[in-house]
């Protein structure tokens, strides 16, 4: 990483207005989110025969609702195959919702034509996973950079200086420029992807595990890159990940997601001092964390079976065949989203209490449970 | 080099000085360098590492494994038998018997034309005198043990009519088939899921425990070795950095670089303002800095380091080593757990 003394002096301090700014919240009040997301689904058809006729859908993402507020950051956690990335893709249109709304300001992103869309983008941006993949191998880190520019007419000198000196922020040399992706190593080039998602000065960016493909010394570097940048910039972020460690790090507020649905959702030490929704207790104790003697010391419930499929989700609530605490009406009927108490969310008909543990709850109902402690 | 030598009985493997090399473009890359130790039997030994550290070659070294153009030198004694001089025919023998081996990847790990029982069969058959229906039998129970469930119907079923967890488990069936003195496992949950890590990890404590056999678990979670291992070995390019009991590692590391990388991690049980980084990337292993490998990104360097590679020397602790020329100088009460 440079210096911080040498970053080189950046036109897109916070005080300058972003010449590419959609406009969409230029009424935003104190306190009102930047996003609201209402009722998003997303579900994918399932073709089969010679007619590819549609037999089903897998219901990736089903009836989700958030918001997010300005400079904040939002984890999204859930296991593989719960939708999240399906849930990020789907707020900036890289996928078009099967329905729902997600409210940018005063403007409904699903509702936006081509040009507006684009226009919308400068403000949501987003970085992908895989920084091998998300970078095309034929350009030059320039022209990656510079790429988004160049589509809202940023003149080829002043885009020349720009990705200079987004270079330079996040942590790479302006001489890098000249080079291919090729040339550069993971952490590297989830920087270049970073750079090119701050070159609109974007509002909010979309971050799709951004550092489970990178070694954890290189994670870390990662991480406290995003941290500066957000401070810097003004930045939203929708972090999704499945490291919830990596996730407790760097969120304000968590949302826990299974099988499509939101499960939780409250601010970070909330979720991970007093987790009411059973899925979120399992999720947390499963997590190997690294000392020692509090892994000795710890109780691990550990789940039965695997994540059903999203083609065919479970009746009621979708978490209740791997519940240990799952009672008849859970089968049966669909949990809402509730809050509990004021900024905390589950969507559970039988919420954990304060300080109840699903051991004790497992316990009282005299119900089994495997129980792991080494 | 002994430093490594727990108390311990006498120990199942022995690893002197093991160097593997890879013949490239750039001359030869060496994977592994001057690599000892011992893992005695019962124990867990788990092998952290960043990609690229060397710790899964070290692996296939030991199991010979390893692709034609690989040059290996030192020597592996496994239960008084010298692994490395051995033939084919003669090493083909003790794998998956003495010593069976835990692959990441399920799917490319199994055959996929063969049904899941018919590749347990094959183990068992090929090791003892069981004829094909008693060996059937015995899979099923292997199955059924690891907890697979339907282990009647399942056996015929072939891997890609299983999950990841599920394929994980039935890899692991294979593996214990024929009580392997040693198991080493290689990344066995990285492409799983928290709650069903959680599940095959219980599965693994609950099958070595069971058997009794030693295991190497090679891994990048450092959560994943607090919880399950006895000893720990840490590697960077290509070389052992600190080596120990797992507490003595954790929480009395002797090693700039163990613990950096304890302190890049974060935490999800307390929040930390920003996370200490290691700057910088791992060096090339074809162009391997002079001297110690972590000098350039060590917050502790000092230009000594850069002279010459250092030794692992013994420092506090029972088998507790450390390469770093600047051991002595690092203050060792590490916080104390809580």
């Amino acid at each position: 990483m440079t210096d911080p003394s040498d970053r080189g002096s950046i036109d897109l301090g916070a005080d300058d207005v972003s010449p590419y700014d959609s406009g969409a919240i230029s009424t935003l009040e104190i306190g009102e989110p930047l996003l609201r997301v209402r009722n998003l689904v997303k579900e994918f058809p399932i073709r089969a025969g010679v007619f590819r006729r549609q037999v089903g859908s897998v219901k990736a993402v089903s009836d989700v609702s958030f918001n997010l507020f300005p400079n904040e950051t939002l984890g999204v956690v859930g296991e593989s195959g719960c939708g999240k990335s399906t849930l990020g893709r789907s707020l900036l249109r890289l996928i078009e919702p099967t329905s729902g709304q997600v409210m940018f300001g005063e403007e409904d992103v699903t509702l936006a034509g081509r040009r507006r869309l684009q226009q919308l983008r400068s403000d949501l941006q987003m970085v992908f996973q895989d920084p091998y993949a998300s970078l095309n191998p034929r350009l030059p880190i320039r022209d990656i950079v510079g790429e988004p520019m160049r589509i809202h007419g940023v003149s080829r000198k002043e885009a020349k200086e720009r990705v200079g000196d987004l270079l330079n922020r996040v942590g790479l040399l302006a001489e890098h420029g000249n080079r291919y992706p090729h040339e550069f190593s993971g952490g590297q080039r989830q920087r270049i992807g970073i750079a090119r998602s701050l070159a609109l000065r974007p509002k909010v960016i979309v971050l799709d595990e951004p550092v489970s493909a990178l070694d954890v010394s290189i994670q870390a570097q990662v991480l406290n890159l995003l941290d500066e940048l957000q401070d810097e910039f003004d930045l939203s972020y929708i972090f999704i990940a499945h490291d919830l460690s990596v996730v407790r790090h760097t969120s304000d507020r968590i949302a826990v997601m299974y099988l499509g649905r939101l499960a939780e959702v409250t601010d970070r030490t909330t979720l991970y001092d007093e987790p009411a929704h059973p899925y979120t207790q399992s999720l947390l104790s499963a997590v190997p964390v690294a000392d020692p003697k509090r892994e000795r010391e710890r109780k691990r419930i550990i789940l039965q079976g695997d994540v059903p499929s999203p083609a065919n989700p479970p009746k009621g609530c979708r978490f209740h065949p791997r519940c240990p605490v799952a009672k008849d009406k859970c089968s049966q009927e669909t949990p809402e989203l509730t809050e509990v108490t004021p900024g905390h969310f589950v969507s559970c008909h039988f919420p954990l209490l304060a300080g109840e543990t699903l051991l004790d709850r497992t316990r009282q109902m005299g119900r089994d449970v495997d129980i792991s402690q080494r | 080099m002994s430093v490594a030598n727990g108390a311990a009985p006498a120990p199942l493997l022995t690893v002197e000085d093991l160097s593997v090399g890879f013949h490239s473009r750039e001359g030869v890359v060496k994977a592994v360098s001057n690599v000892s130790f011992e893992i005695s039997p019962g124990e867990v030994l788990a092998v952290v590492g960043e990609s690229g550290s060397g710790k899964s070659v070290t692996a296939l070294a030991l199991m010979q494994l390893h692709p034609r153009n690989t040059e290996i030198t030192g020597d592996v004694i496994f239960d008084n038998m010298d692994l490395l001089s051995m033939e084919d025919e003669e090493m083909r023998s003790i794998r998956g018997r003495d010593i069976a081996m835990i692959f990441q990847d399920p799917m490319t790990a199994m055959n996929p034309v063969f049904s899941v029982g018919d590749q347990i069969v094959e183990s068992i058959v090929l090791h003892t005198d069981n004829n094909k229906k008693e060996a059937w039998n015995k899979a099923v129970d292997l199955l059924a043990a690891v907890g697979v469930p339907e282990p009647k119907r399942r056996a015929s079923q072939y891997p890609h009519e299983y999950s990841g967890g599920m394929r994980q488990r039935a890899m692991i069936a294979m593996a214990i088939a024929n009580d392997p003195k040693l198991l080493i496992a290689d990344e066995p949950t990285t492409a799983l899921d928290v709650t069903v890590q959680a599940q095959v990890m219980e599965v693994l404590y609950d099958v070595q425990e069971q058997t009794g056999s030693a295991m190497m678990l090679i891994t990048h979670d450092l959560g994943l070795v607090a919880g399950a291992a006895d000893r720990v070995q840490v590697m960077y390019a290509s070389r052992l950095m600190e080596t120990g009991n797992v507490d003595d590692v954790f929480y009395r590391s002797s090693n700039p670089y163990t613990r950096a990388l304890l302190d890049s991690i974060p935490d999800l049980e307390t929040v930390k303002d920003s996370l200490s980084s290691i700057p910088g990337n791992p060096p090339s292993l074809a162009h391997p800095p002079p001297g110690c490998a972590f000098a350039p990104r060590c917050s502790m360097a000092i230009p000594d380091c850069g002279l010459a590679v250092p030794e692992l020397v013994p420092v506090v602790g029972v088998g507790h080593a450390s390469r770093c020329i600047r051991t002595a100088d690092m203050d060792v009460a590490v916080e104390a757990p809580a």
